[in-house]
């Protein structure tokens, strides 16, 4: 059977149904604003965005797979890579890159510039400890995790707390591949 | 005029999460269609075992004399096989559009929880919109 | 009511300028996020009627804030004032901003004087969600019912706003109504003005 030959992360995006950012943006802080509201504590709300963003990795996966016909990475440097450049063009329509590798090749850094999350976004005196867009960090967590590989993911810098760039954590805990006979059967 | 006999959709732990038959004297209950499904899973899993080489991504065709089989695993373990006509084309593409619509109108379902029965009526819809259009496209040969 | 958005003492976010709003993400991305949204909503009640009233606040808040917006950057800071204008100002600008498209229908409802109705064959917000039987009437739509509520109640127009499916004849799937019931007030004021 021949293999289709990956796509660019630009070709996708003009390819798929697109929504005016703002209906993003808005909605998002609308979930925020919720959570903020439930939780009160802002370390509480930091979790409950990660974990919503799991959620939604271990899903949106699937469509990114459908979509951007890559096969099976070689390695976690390709891994990154299309998660940067195939990844958030398709699903954000921003382009991220990667940096800061270390030397076993297992640790490194997505950064993005754009960030349709957190259009006119300020942090109130009062949520400094909020990693608005933490949301992101378990969607790339959640994503991995459905093709065998558990990362942690942490933010390194961030827009709303004064940086100048967003910059996310990946590091590579450990490969685990399903093998056959699988552990739940008789 | 090539036919689809029926269609599977197993989660990545073996368990089937959809199956619809599409009118063939085969059609199975349910308990029978959990059974094949879960074989198939077993089977699948030990044919990539069986490859002299590793990175091999397992049955992708079955050819028997009264049908053929097409499978298409995900990345992600999820399975999607179509039982069909000796030699019906493009089953590949077919399966390849029912795990878009799945990314569609199953995932995107919040009242759809991972890994069980696919009960979304979006998915139905647009699926038999989809083999209809299959069988369809058969005709005009 | 927590403010995303507040003055900081070395932020310049008033400064910067409003985009003009081209910018655009995948329709999945905003699919994924609201379908999280209800999940996340659906753990925090316990009846189908406090899932939608939960819906309902979320639009809110976005609705009144697509109001300030799209009034300072789409109208030049003009206000409308009559009945009308408002609600043609729902119908095409917000349903244009926010869904590309406007709604498929604006109209006066015929049993009671206070209710008009805005009609969609699909509200986007629930193009890839399929509700399970046993949720019976329930409509995701509650947050876009919540987002014109918003904007309504911004533009001093209050109203109670739901969103129903209408099933139609000889379709497989209905259509969704966005149902506003104007307070008394506004219309009283809508009297006034002649």
């Amino acid at each position: 059977m021949a293999r289709v030959a990956p796509r660019t992360g630009d070709a996708i995006f003009a390819n798929v149904e697109r929504v005016n950012a703002e209906l993003f943006t808005l909605t998002y802080g609308a979930v925020v604003r919720q959570l903020l509201t439930d939780l009160e504590e802002v370390e509480e709300v930091n979790k409950q965005l990660d974990q919503m963003g799991y959620n939604i990795g271990i899903r949106l996966i699937d469509e990114f797979l459908a979509k951007s016909n890559v096969s099976r990475c070689n390695d976690f440097r390709e891994t990154t890579d299309v998660i940067a450049k195939v990844g958030f063009k398709m699903f954000l329509g921003v382009t991220a890159s990667v940096t800061n590798w270390d030397a076993d090749g297992t640790c490194c850094s997505i950064v993005l510039e754009d960030n349709p999350l957190v259009d006119f976004v300020e942090l109130p005196d009062n949520c400094q400890g909020l990693y608005y867009c933490n949301i992101l960090s378990g969607v790339i967590r959640g994503a991995l995790d459905m093709v065998s590989m558990k990362t942690e993911v942490t933010w390194l810098r961030d827009v709303l707390r004064g940086d100048d760039v967003f910059e996310l954590q990946v590091k590579l805990l450990k490969h685990v591949p399903e093998e056959y006979p699988y552990k739940d059967d008789e | 005029m090539a036919a689809i006999y029926s269609l599977y959709i197993i989660n990545k732990s073996g368990g089937l999460i959809y199956y619809k038959d599409y009118g063939s004297a085969g059609r199975m209950d349910t308990n029978d269609s959990l059974r094949v499904a879960s074989l198939w899973h077993s089977m699948h899993a030990i044919s990539q075992q069986l490859s002299p080489v590793s990175g091999c991504l397992g049955i992708e065709l079955l050819q028997a004399d009264t049908f053929d089989l097409h499978c298409f695993q995900s990345l992600t373990g999820t399975k999607f096989f179509v039982v069909c006509e000796p030699g019906a084309q493009h089953m590949e593409n077919l399966l390849k559009f029912v795990y878009e619509l799945y990314t569609d109108y199953v995932l995107k379902n919040p009242f759809y929880e991972m890994e069980m029965p696919i009960r979304c009526e979006l998915f139905d819809i647009n699926l038999t919109q989809a083999v209809q259009k299959d069988r369809v496209a058969f005709l005009g040969r | 009511m927590i403010g995303v958005g507040k003055m900081k003492q070395y932020g310049n976010v008033l400064d910067k300028p409003l985009n003009k709003g081209k910018q655009e993400v995948s329709l999945s991305a905003f699919a994924f996020l609201f379908s999280e949204l209800v999940q996340y909503n659906q753990t925090q009640v316990d009846n189908i009627g406090e899932l939608e009233r939960r819906l309902e606040d979320a639009g809110y808040a976005v609705g009144a804030r697509v109001l300030e917006l799209l009034c300072h950057r789409d109208k030049g800071n003009r206000r409308e004032t009559r009945l009308l204008g408002i609600l043609s100002f729902v119908h095409s600008t917000v349903w244009k901003v926010l869904f590309g498209k406007v709604a498929d229908s604006l109209e006066k409802g015929t049993e009671h004087e206070d209710e008009y109705m805005i009609s969609e064959k699909e509200l986007l917000v629930n193009k890839f969600i399929s509700i399970p039987k046993d949720m019976g009437t329930f409509n995701c739509g509650a947050f876009v019912a919540g987002i014109v509520r918003g904007v309504l109640d911004g533009a001093g127009f209050p109203a109670v706003v739901t969103a129903h499916f209408v099933p139609m004849e000889g379709q497989q799937r209905p259509r969704t109504t966005i149902l506003i019931k104007f307070a008394e007030e506004v219309l009283r004021r809508e009297a006034r003005l002649g």
